[in-house]
């Protein structure tokens, strides 16, 4: 409701500026509006659309016809994909690896931005900047000394090494998201619950979380799709071991004097496929309820 | 909200017994993953890029299995590109897998603590069984300590698609045997518009394929082993008479514009599949071989040779450029020595070989693979012909940090962005920045 | 019995002040539960990423000879870094990259707000644009490589619209090959920042607009003084993002276009890192790289989180 209003009146007052010109001009911008949407459309999907067509031809076809439509409709790459790696078990590796990532680190992000931003307390500052700035290590250069915490832990080529990597990796950025999101929700809205007895985790969890909802859900994609793709961690943690996710079984596809592009794209999209169902089915919701406003 | 968590009557029955049925279930599962009742069964863990392909390996590791009930296989492999990232963290956390591959040469050297040394029995196995193991050992001295066992052959050849050469006007039975008689087919195949020599220059290709049939010309075998020890610096007339080399191949036009940003596998290999480019100086095994080609263009138009030469009558101009393919070894820190090196024996025995050379259309190194069994392509009697006469292949005698010099050098020379002095200079920079050749 | 007013502070009596009742209070007021809360997330980054780094400082003060025992040198590494020419080569190339920012930042605002329009298939559009971000980093680059190729659909079409002046080796020139990966690591993300910006442009309240339709304001007026300045969080966040991811994002695709080549044309830090630490087998060097990275990175970075920082806490104050 207030949105579309809000949009409305945003229209309205550039309508009142296209209305002072002629008709002519507001088509001639109204479509070169589309017209550049469109362009910028058509070149976020083709790639996509290339890769695809590379899958379904054979590799000679593609060495010799690299830019053509595929003669037939060739599915053996496909079907190489699934001989060649043991697609069930690493679509379930991914999943509990990647879902475990997502509730290990959105869990630890929202007690610490809540912890932040709302118990002031001593040091809550320092903390908080000191979270963020684990942003910017690069990971090829810790590789080593990670995998052997991971080790030392205990952890090495195990689902919990893993998740707890991600998580780790994740925290930085999601910390900062969910404490600005925070920051907007009125103070009242805390008293209330506490004048009612509420503790802090009832507070957290029965205010803050459920209007949190649209933050936690854009949050939880984003992680989803990076931990998803993630090549190296879990690369290094599980090492080749058959707990290793379906990203690393796409990349050995590839071996070292074989390299056949039309089986990798097929491969690649196999990976892809479950992040596209993903986002197509919940991309309403999502774009929706990051767009739905803050609350005042 | 809270009366939805408990359920009434007959739904909670039915809830319960569906979490102990599943809960049972999952013991029973969790129960039967371990060893079945008998001999106690040693697993070993072998950490791979599998070389050649998975049907091969799957093959062969159940042959094994099949000989040796008390042992069980686990493979990791993990992509080719990978491999150093994934292997490192092992080989300095000193733990993992059992038995590690790394291919013949400085690469196995340079990672020597993280192996054990052969012992005689081994030994014996290697030297009755392989035509040759010498890239597994130090210096490539079979009496110096060697770390694993070989079992592919591979080395350089040039292939040549004889339709483009016929249609060149060119006779596709007698390819060039010197680079001038190379440049005069090159032309005639330019005018009938195709690329005579398909090249990248991108990743470590250029010094495994085409360094050492260029330095063939220039160096002997003595030469080959100062350049190991590093004792020979890019400075000598010698090696920047190869260096000339290279370049000469890229300048004068021979080659397709875009070499210096692609790599040969796939870019390069792919232009020579689809029958665009009349020339691939690649390998003789594991892929984009006479059998790759082959397949894409036909067996009967597909020719080996070795490479074009510049100096006729240099010692090593006829020679082969041999190297062991993937040398597997058992690490310092595996609890399964023995279990480990039955393995590697099995991967020295005919059964491995016989499937090397069936499922991956390889070169084996057994000594008495069965001739009958190899597949009937002419490009593959031309290249058993070639095998018969090797040397030292000098592409893995460079250090990593050459390596990738050489590869970087002679894209900037290509592109005219230095000159070969400059290459020279920076090849001698990254020889002297080596700490395996100090 | 304690009212609402009284603390020790303002409590006559001596044996309040005492030892023993400053250390009760301290106990009972101590924020066990900020602590408690904040715990699992700190044990988390440093333990998998506090301590790797500092692992990582140490071992950058150590001469690797490939997996042979490392030997203590000291800043010896960061000295041989100052005046290795590919080191130097390299953060230039980082410095281009962060100087093409301003595009990373405006173009997915620019887009943002064209959508914002809701002209026809905007819902189409804002789904399109966030494709590419899920797609692996990995997987782009391989799409890539056979698009950027001299023969490849991008020179095509180029050619077919008869621009075949503009059909270069995008891979291959001294600079249009790191721009070409720039442009790439640009597809794969702005679809990102466009739906950053359109969460920030919905969340502009009611009341400012309706205040500033009252007096009069134009389309442009509106811009400028309104929305722009209500979506600076979202902005800072941004901007944020792209200064410190950037440099990380292009790893994956360096690797699969041209590794760093030709020549060292298109050679970026943390490839660099890749390269000394897993091929040169010198993890030492490797490591001071990347810690050296590391300090770039959060330099770069460190004026828009204070900004951000500061504009957080500011927000709740008003």
């Amino acid at each position: 409701m207030r949105l579309v209003s809000a949009l409305r009146h945003f229209s309205s007052s550039k309508d009142r500026i296209l209305r002072d010109r002629s008709s002519a001009q507001k088509l001639f911008i109204n479509w070169g509006i589309t017209f550049l949407l469109v362009l910028i459309a058509v070149v976020s999907l083709y790639p996509l659309i290339f890769t695809l067509l590379n899958s379904l031809k054979t590799n000679t076809e593609f060495a010799q016809h690299p830019l053509s439509l595929p003669e037939r409709l060739n599915f053996s790459n496909y079907s190489e994909t699934f001989t060649r790696m043991n697609v069930p078990k690493l679509f379930l590796n991914s999943i509990i690896v990647t879902f475990g990532g997502i509730l290990l680190t959105t869990i630890s992000s929202l007690f610490l931005a809540f912890a932040v931003t709302k118990l002031k307390f001593r040091g809550s500052q320092f903390i908080f900047l000191f979270v963020i700035s684990m942003l910017v290590i690069p990971s090829q250069a810790i590789i080593y000394p990670l995998y052997q915490s991971i080790l030392d832990l205990g952890f090495g080529g195990t689902y919990q090494g893993l998740i707890l990597a991600l998580a780790a990796f994740g925290l930085p950025l999601g910390t900062y998201q969910l404490a600005a999101y925070f920051k907007t929700i009125p103070v009242e809205l805390i008293e209330a619950a506490r004048v009612d007895g509420a503790g802090h985790l009832r507070v957290l969890f029965s205010v803050l979380v459920p209007v949190s909802i649209p933050a936690i859900a854009a949050l939880s994609i984003l992680n989803f799709v990076w931990m998803w793709n993630d090549l190296l961690l879990p690369l290094v943690i599980m090492g080749g071991s058959d707990k290793g996710t379906l990203m690393v079984g796409v990349a050995l596809l590839s071996g070292q004097y074989d390299i056949s592009i039309p089986l990798i794209s097929a491969g690649l999209l196999v990976a892809l496929l479950p992040v596209f169902l993903v986002y197509m089915v919940f991309q309403r919701k999502i774009l929706a309820g990051a767009m739905a406003g803050s609350i005042r | 909200m809270k009366e939805r968590l408990f359920l009434k009557g007959k739904s909670r029955n039915l809830g319960i017994s569906i979490v102990v049925a599943s809960l049972t279930m999952s013991l029973a599962t969790v129960m039967q993953i371990g060893p079945s009742s008998g001999a106690p069964v040693t697993t070993i863990k072998v950490l791979s890029w599998e070389p050649g392909n998975a049907k091969f390996w799957k093959n062969t590791v159940a042959a094994f299995e099949k000989a040796n009930p008390t042992i069980k296989v686990k493979m990791q492999n993990v992509p080719n590109n990978q491999y150093m990232q994934v292997q490192g963290p092992y080989i300095t956390s000193k733990s993992g897998p059992d038995i590690m591959a790394n291919n013949a040469g400085l690469e196995i050297a340079d990672r020597k603590s993280a192996y054990l040394p052969l012992p005689a029995s081994m030994l014996a196995i290697a030297k009755k069984n392989l035509v040759s193991y010498s890239g597994a050992c130090l210096g490539f001295n079979p009496k110096n300590p060697c770390y694993g066992i070989p079992f592919s052959y591979q080395g350089n050849v040039m292939y040549y698609n004889k339709a483009l050469l016929t249609k060149a006007g060119l006779d596709p039975e007698n390819p060039p045997k010197t680079m001038a008689e190379f440049g005069v087919a090159c032309k005639a195949i330019k005018a009938s518009g195709n690329t005579c020599l398909a090249l990248g220059l991108q990743g470590q290709f250029p010094s495994y394929w085409d360094f050492p049939e260029i330095a063939r010309n220039y160096l002997t075998e003595a030469d080959m082993r100062s350049v190991l020890a590093g004792k020979m610096p890019w400075t000598n007339p010698k090696m920047v008479k190869v260096l000339q080399g290279l370049a000469t191949v890229t300048s004068s036009g021979w080659t397709n514009t875009d070499a210096p940003s692609i790599a040969m596998l796939p870019d390069a290999a792919n232009l020579f599949s689809s029958g665009k480019a009349a020339f691939a100086g690649t390998i003789i095994s594991d892929a984009v071989n006479w059998q790759a080609f082959g397949t894409a263009l036909g067996d009967e138009n597909v020719g080996a040779m070795l490479w074009p030469t510049l100096v006729s009558n240099a010692p090593l101009a006829n020679s082969f450029s041999g190297i062991e393919g993937s040398v597997y070894g058992v690490t310092a820190w595996s609890k399964n020595r023995a279990a480990s090196f039955k393995f590697l024996e099995w991967l020295a025995g005919p059964v491995h070989a016989s499937l090397w050379v069936k499922d991956v259309g390889g070169i084996s190194l057994y000594r008495n693979v069965d001739k009958k069994a190899l597949p009937s392509s002419p490009a593959l009697a031309q290249i058993l012909k070639i095998i018969a006469k090797p040397t030292l292949h000098v592409g893995v005698l460079l250090s990593s940090q050459e390596t990738d010099a050489l590869s970087r050098g002679w894209q900037q020379v290509a592109l005219g962005e230095i000159t070969v002095a400059e290459w020279t200079a920076s090849m001698q920079a990254a020889l002297e920045a080596s700490p395996s050749k100090q | 019995m304690k009212t609402r007013g009284a603390t020790w502070r303002n409590s006559s009596s001596e044996t309040d002040k005492s030892f023993f009742w400053i250390l009760r209070k301290r106990i009972m007021t101590f924020p066990y539960a900020g602590y408690l809360l904040t715990a699992p997330g700190l044990i988390l980054v440093i333990q998998f990423k506090l301590i790797p780094l500092i692992n990582g400082f140490l071992l950058s003060m150590q001469n690797t000879r490939g997996f042979e025992d490392p030997k203590f040198i000291g800043l010896e590494n960061y000295h041989r870094m100052w005046n290795d020419p590919v080191v130097q080569k390299t953060f230039l190339h980082a410095l281009i990259l962060i100087a093409t920012l301003p595009i990373w930042i405006l173009l997915p605002l620019i887009l943002a707000l064209l959508i914002f329009q809701e002209s026809p298939g905007w819902r189409f559009f804002r789904a399109t644009y966030f494709l590419p971000y899920i797609i692996a980093p990995i997987v782009v680059g391989i799409m890539f490589r056979q698009m950027l190729a001299p023969e490849g659909p991008l020179n095509s079409f180029l050619r077919a619209i008869g621009l075949s002046r503009f059909a270069l080796a995008w891979l291959q020139g001294p600079t249009s090959a790191l721009l070409s990966i720039a442009a790439v690591a640009l597809w794969s993300f702005f679809g990102l920042g466009v739906l950053t910006y359109l969460s920030g442009l919905s969340s502009i309240p009611l009341d400012i607009i309706e205040a500033s339709k009252l007096d009069g304001a134009g389309f442009w007026r509106m811009l400028f003084s309104v929305v722009l300045p209500s979506i600076k969080p979202m902005l800072g966040y941004w901007t944020v993002l792209c200064s410190s991811g950037v440099l990380i994002w292009m790893f994956p695709l360096v690797y699969a276009l041209s590794q760093g080549g030709p020549g060292i044309s298109t050679m970026l830090p943390e490839y660099l890192v890749f390269l000394t630490t897993f091929q040169f087998l010198d993890r030492g060097y490797g490591s001071a790289i990347g810690i050296v990275l590391f300090l770039f990175v959060a330099l770069i970075t460190s004026f828009s989180v204070r900004y951000m920082f500061q504009a957080g806490t500011r927000e709740t104050k008003s």
